[in-house]
């Protein structure tokens, strides 16, 4: 009982992960991505690869796998200084699309369908981790440092201007911001955050394939965003807690059939992101009860 | 011969394709609603049309008729009790677009628990393939999809040029305030707008379920090309969403010539992003963007 509780409670953090990271660009720049599983799962191939070849040194696997998601992250900026709103929802779908059938097709780096199997256990400092409540120690400073981060951030200057383009990308223009620059270095910074989680997940499973980047799982990190309430630090934690234990809640509700266990989860998303939408915009935590942006 | 096997095969989803993604555009044009759910509409009218025929038996023209009855409600519901509330307090395109993805998600997940998630196919007499040349094969239904787009393509130029509610809805695309001064509702007209948009999914939905088969995730594939087709057609514009959706069509079979069918999709994706980069506004599109 305790392994499955530790093992729900890791899973959470690394999705609270994603999910903050996902809010930073969804909530406070406007940038709204269906493509944030690829840089969780470019940081997972990447941090995997590293730990098979090199080492697998926290400080080294994850700094790599970072650099690597913030490098490809310029794929996504590229659209998101050019166009907005339902252009760019097409283009994050286009470039999401595009990577799984490339995490799916390069043997060498992801090992096709098959996936990557037997990654050995995260190192700190030499001493490796493997022991789960560890491991869920380690996510949680994470966790923590990610909020520092994200939330450090968006009180400073760089996002308030991000907020500014948000709301008015001309009135932001016309005050001298430098939109290219923000709007890049915000898409940037998420994406190389986002591959934390990839490479902790990763680490955490050994084994990783190309069923959990899929497009299935930017809805998930996007529900989880979206329910919790957007432009809210504590909105995306709930968000991700609430939509990661409804599959294990759901399975003491005997009397539904075991089998559409999945199903059910998706359906009441969907029609939680419904009813938000008509009576809640701004989400659980809402910013701005009433209607958000 | 495999590139015209290709290139008729691809003409016959190119059709379809750009059937669907012309009711999108008519939608996404007329109401400024980000219809996510226009592939949820196409599953439900391919689903019902399949169980109606197989299922219960029924003759073809009922059949037919379950589907076209069943998209358009479900479209107008949509529109009725989901898109209007939301329209009323706030309406940006964030919110429209996340309640209709939820719809999307919900009626997919419906689709697979009441059917299967299983490839599904209705053999008619019509699927069958006969060689016309030495490996070339063609079925009656390659060259009814594309007669029925022609046909459907003609009605609806028809339609938007000639009826009062046509040139209603081209208006409001155009100017929804002068709209609503020349004393039409812009909300009555957006039902009909998802009405008319919901009905044309319905030949594609049904040539793919007697075609190549369906399975509960179509509507994500088919919003995916129609969003890609208005896109690189140019919003607002129905003859850009046609033409797009006849060259993704087109290209993604032709594709298959020189790489693998996993191939498809991406192929479809990177001509959106080549134009979102290059050129946003599409082939017919007004030059705004943001």
């Amino acid at each position: 009982m305790t392994a499955y509780i530790l093992n729900l409670l890791v899973l959470i953090s690394v999705y609270a992960i994603l999910s903050t990271t996902l809010n930073f660009i969804i909530g406070y720049a406007g940038i709204f991505s269906l493509a944030h599983a690829v840089f969780f799962g470019i940081g997972g191939y990447t941090a995997a690869l590293v730990a098979m070849n090199v080492t697998p040194e926290f400080f080294v696997a994850i700094p790599i796998a970072m650099a690597a998601a913030a490098v490809t992250s310029l794929l996504l900026a590229l659209p998101a200084l050019r166009v907005r709103g339902e252009y760019f929802v097409a283009a994050s779908l286009g470039l999401q699309v595009l990577a799984v059938t490339l995490f799916s097709e390069w043997k060498s780096f992801t090992g096709g369908l098959g996936g990557v199997i037997g990654i050995p256990a995260v190192e700190l400092f030499g001493f490796p981790v493997y022991k789960p409540w560890q491991f869920l120690l380690m996510s949680l400073i994470c966790l923590v440092i990610i909020i520092a981060i994200t939330r450090t951030l968006v009180h400073t200057s760089f996002g308030r201007s991000l907020k500014a383009i948000r709301d008015s990308e001309s009135a932001a223009l016309a005050s001298g911001k430098n939109i290219t620059v923000i709007k890049t270095l915000s898409v940037v910074m998420s994406s190389a955050l986002a591959a934390v989680a990839g490479a902790l997940y990763a680490f955490y499973m050994s084994f990783i394939n190309v069923e959990s980047f899929m497009l299935d799982t930017s809805v998930l990190v996007m529900a989880m965003v979206i329910i919790g309430g957007t432009a809210t630090i504590l909105g995306p934690l709930l968000g991700a807690a609430l939509l990661m234990l409804m599959p294990s809640a759901l399975t003491y509700l005997t009397f539904l059939p075991q089998t559409e266990i999945g199903s059910i989860q998706q359906i009441v998303y969907g029609l939680a992101m419904v009813l938000l939408m008509i009576f809640r915009p701004g989400g659980i935590v809402s910013s701005h009860p009433g209607g958000g942006k | 011969m495999l590139f015209l096997q290709l290139l008729a095969n691809g003409l016959q989803v190119g059709a379809i394709y750009a059937l669907t993604a012309a009711g999108f555009s008519l939608i996404f044009g007329s109401t400024k609603i980000f219809h996510f759910a226009h592939g949820a509409t196409f599953a439900i009218a391919a689903y019902l049309f399949h169980f109606a025929l197989a299922g219960m038996g029924l003759h073809w023209t009922f059949a037919v008729a379950v589907a076209a009855i069943s998209a358009v409600v479900f479209g107008v519901l949509l529109d009725r009790f989901m898109y209007a509330p939301i329209q009323r307090h706030e309406g940006s395109f964030f919110t429209v677009f996340v309640a209709s993805f939820g719809i999307g998600i919900v009626v997919q997940n419906l689709l697979g628990s009441l059917f299967g998630r299983g490839f599904m196919s209705v053999a008619t007499p019509l699927s069958n393939s006969v060689e016309v040349m030495p490996g070339l094969y063609l079925s009656p239904l390659n060259g009814l999809a594309i007669v029925c787009a022609i046909i459907c393509f003609a009605a609806l130029h028809f339609f938007l040029t000639r009826t009062f509610v046509g040139k209603a809805l081209r208006a409001l695309s155009e100017n929804p305030e002068l709209v609503r001064m020349f004393g039409l509702s812009p909300r009555r007209l957006s039902t009909y707008a998802f009405a008319l948009g919901s009905l044309l999914v319905v030949p594609g939905a049904i040539f793919t379920a007697a075609g190549t088969g369906i399975n509960p995730a179509v509507g994500h594939h088919v919003m995916l090309i129609s969003l890609a087709a208005t896109i690189v057609g140019g919003i607002g514009s129905l003859r850009g969403a046609a033409c797009a959706g006849l060259m993704i069509g087109v290209a993604e079979n032709l594709a298959m010539w020189k790489l693998g069918t996993q191939w498809s999709e991406a192929i479809t994706f990177a001509i959106l992003f080549f134009f979102i980069i290059f050129k946003p506004s599409g082939f017919f599109g007004r030059a705004t963007v943001s």
